[in-house]
C-alpha cells in the first residue's frame, strides 16, 4: 500500500483496522464478505481435507495480497501469531508419552519415552494445514471488513442492538484508549520508568490505574456529547449502500465448486 | 550422561521454553479452525446460559440509567486494552494480560462475560488473537469460567478477611490460571491421547506451563500495583463502578 505508507499507523493495534480501511474490497457488500469468508472457513472445517485446505491457504493468501492490498511481510507477520499455536498444538498431538519404548520413532526422556509415528505425523500435519485455511478465511473477512461494518452485519442479522450498539462504542473507545495510553507510556517512559524490572512493573500498574481513571471520566463526557446531539436511547449510523453484485455471487459458487471438485478428486 | 547432568539439561530445557518459545504468549486463545466443528457449536450452546444471564444483568443496569452505556462500553475498551498491552519482562519476551481476573472484580462477573465476547471478537479480528469458530470456546474459558473463579475467589478471600492485596492477588493469578487449565481441557477433550483425555490435558497443561504459569504470576502482581494505584487515586470511579460497594 505504497500511497499511503507515509501514513501508516504506527500502532500494532491499530495494523489490521488499517488495512480493512484501506482495502481494496472495502467497496464490497459487507453481509456478503462477512457470509462467504465465514462460508469458506466453514467448508475447509467440514470437507477436512489437506489439498482443500492447501488450496484456501494460497487463494485466500493471494485474495489478501491483490484484493485487501497488505505486503506479504505484513500478511506474514499476522500469520506468526497463530503459526505459533498451531505448530505447539499440533506437537502435542504428533508425540505421545509413554512408559515402554512404542510407536515408529521414539526417544528416551528421564524415566518415559516420546514417540511418534507416520500416521499421528500426518493427522497432526492435516490438523496445522486445516486450521491454517481456517485461519486464511477469517483474515480475509478481518483485513477487509472494518470492525464497525461487522457490528452493522451483526445488527442486520438481529443480533439484539444493545450489543451491537456496545460493539460500536467500544470500537471507537479502543482507539481513543490506546491514545491515551501511548502518552502516558511515553511519559513513563522520558522519566526512566522503564529503567528497570522493579519500576516497569509499578508504571504499567500506575498506566493501568490511569487509565481507568480517564476512562471512566470520559465516559460521562461522551455521554453528554450523545445527549447533546440528541441520542434517546438509539444510535443509527449512516451506511454507505452496497448492493451484492451478480458476478460475486457467481465468484463464490464457483469457489465452493472448485473446493467440492477437489475433494472428491482427493478424497480418501 | 550421569543423572546430574541429564537434569542440569532438562533444567535448562525448561528454562529456555520458558525464555526462549516464549515470544507470543497472547493468553491461550484458541486459534480458528483448531477445534472440530461439533466442538465449537457445543462451546457456544454451554457458554449461552451465561451470556444471556449477563445481557439481563447488563439491560437491568441500563434500565436503571441510561448513562450506564458510556460507563460499559468504555470498561469493555479498557479490558480490550490492558490485555492488548506488553507486559514488564526480564527477558524481552512479549506477554499480555488476560484482565478477566482484574475485569471480575471491579465490573462483576456478569457483566465481564458479555463485554469479554465483544473484547473477543476486536481481538480476532484487530489483533489475530483467537477466532470466530473458537468464539464459543474462548468466550468460556476467558470471559466465564476464569472471571467467576477471580470472582468468587476474590469474595471467598473477603469473607474470610484476608489481606485485600492478597485477595486481589490471588483472584487475578488463579482466574489466570484456570483459564488456562480450561482451554488445556477444551483442547484435551478435542483431542483425547490414546491414553485417555486425562493424559492429554496433562500434555497440554504441560506444553503452556512454561509461558502461562510465571504469566499468572506476574498478572497477579501487576492487578494489585493497579488496584492500589485506583485506590489512591480514583475512590468515586471504583464507587460508580460497584468496586467499592464489593469491599
Amino acid at each position: 500500500m505504497k500511497r499511503h505508507r507515509g501514513y501508516r499507523h504506527s500502532h500494532k493495534l491499530a495494523d489490521m483496522d488499517f488495512y480493512a480501511c484501506h482495502s481494496g474490497l472495502r467497496d464490497w457488500n459487507g453481509c456478503y464478505k462477512v457470509g462467504s469468508a465465514l462460508w469458506i472457513l466453514l467448508l475447509c472445517l467440514v470437507l477436512d481435507n489437506l489439498w482443500v485446505s492447501i488450496f484456501v491457504i494460497v487463494t485466500m493468501g493471494a485474495l489478501n495480497r491483490k484484493g485487501n492490498r497488505i505486503e506479504i511481510r505484513a500478511y506474514l507477520r499476522l500469520l506468526r501469531i497463530p503459526i505459533f499455536f498451531l505448530a505447539t498444538g499440533c506437537a502435542v498431538l504428533a508425540f505421545e508419552i509413554s512408559k515402554e519404548p512404542a510407536g515408529e520413532w521414539s526417544v528416551a526422556l528421564y524415566q518415559c519415552y516420546l514417540y511418534a509415528d507416520a500416521e499421528r505425523l500426518w493427522q497432526a500435519a492435516k490438523l496445522f494445514f486445516r486450521a491454517m485455511g481456517a485461519v486464511s478465511a477469517m483474515y480475509f473477512m478481518a483485513l477487509s471488513t472494518p470492525a464497525w461494518e461487522l457490528a452493522s452485519v451483526l445488527q442486520k442479522i438481529h443480533v439484539p442492538k444493545v450489543f451491537t450498539e456496545l460493539m460500536h462504542m467500544i470500537y471507537r473507545f479502543i482507539f481513543i484508549l490506546a491514545k491515551v495510553r501511548k502518552t502516558m507510556k511515553m511519559a513513563a517512559c522520558s522519566r526512566m520508568g522503564d529503567v528497570d524490572f522493579k519500576t516497569s512493573c509499578r508504571t504499567f500498574g500506575q498506566i493501568g490505574g490511569n487509565l481507568l481513571i480517564v476512562s471512566l471520566k470520559k465516559a460521562n463526557t461522551y455521554y453528554d456529547a450523545m445527549e447533546s446531539r440528541g441520542y434517546e436511547g438509539e444510535m443509527p449510523f449512516w451506511e454507505q449502500e452496497k448492493p451484492v453484485r451478480m458476478w460475486q455471487i457467481l465468484a463464490l459458487a464457483a469457489y465452493t465448486m472448485a473446493l467440492a471438485a477437489l475433494w472428491f478428486w482427493r478424497k480418501p | 550422561m550421569t543423572k546430574k547432568q541429564r537434569k542440569r539439561f532438562i533444567l535448562c530445557l525448561v528454562l529456555a521454553m520458558a525464555f526462549g518459545i516464549a515470544p507470543h504468549a497472547n493468553a491461550m486463545h484458541i486459534m480458528e479452525g483448531y477445534l472440530p466443528l461439533g466442538f465449537c457449536v457445543a462451546w457456544g450452546i454451554i457458554s449461552l446460559p451465561f451470556l444471556m444471564s449477563g445481557f439481563f444483568s447488563i439491560q437491568k443496569k441500563l434500565r436503571q440509567n441510561r448513562k450506564n452505556i458510556t460507563m460499559l462500553a468504555m470498561s469493555g475498551a479498557f479490558i480490550f486494552v490492558i490485555s492488548s498491552l506488553k507486559i514488564p519482562s526480564v527477558t524481552g519476551s512479549c506477554s499480555h494480560m488476560t484482565g478477566t481476573g482484574l475485569g471480575a472484580i471491579l465490573f462483576g462477573p456478569g457483566a465481564v462475560s458479555i463485554l469479554g465476547i465483544i473484547v473477543l471478537i476486536f481481538q480476532a479480528v484487530l489483533l489475530a488473537h483467537g477466532g470466530l469458530t473458537s468464539l464459543g470456546a474462548n468466550t468460556f474459558s476467558m470471559a466465564i469460567a476464569g472471571p467467576f473463579l477471580a470472582y468468587g475467589v476474590y469474595r471467598l478471600c473477603k469473607k474470610c478477611r484476608v489481606n485485600r492485596r492478597i485477595a486481589v492477588f490471588l483472584a487475578a493469578a488463579l482466574g489466570d490460571l484456570f483459564t488456562y487449565c480450561v482451554t488445556s481441557f477444551q483442547l484435551a477433550i478435542a483431542y483425547p491421547s490414546e491414553s485417555g483425555i486425562l493424559m492429554s490435558a496433562v500434555k497440554f497443561l504441560g506444553v503452556f506451563a512454561p509461558t502461562q504459569l510465571p504469566l499468572a504470576i506476574v498478572e497477579g502482581c501487576l492487578t494489585v500495583v493497579l488496584m492500589i494505584t485506583l485506590e489512591n487515586y480514583a475512590q468515586p470511579e471504583l464507587k460508580n463502578a460497584g468496586y467499592l460497594e464489593n469491599r
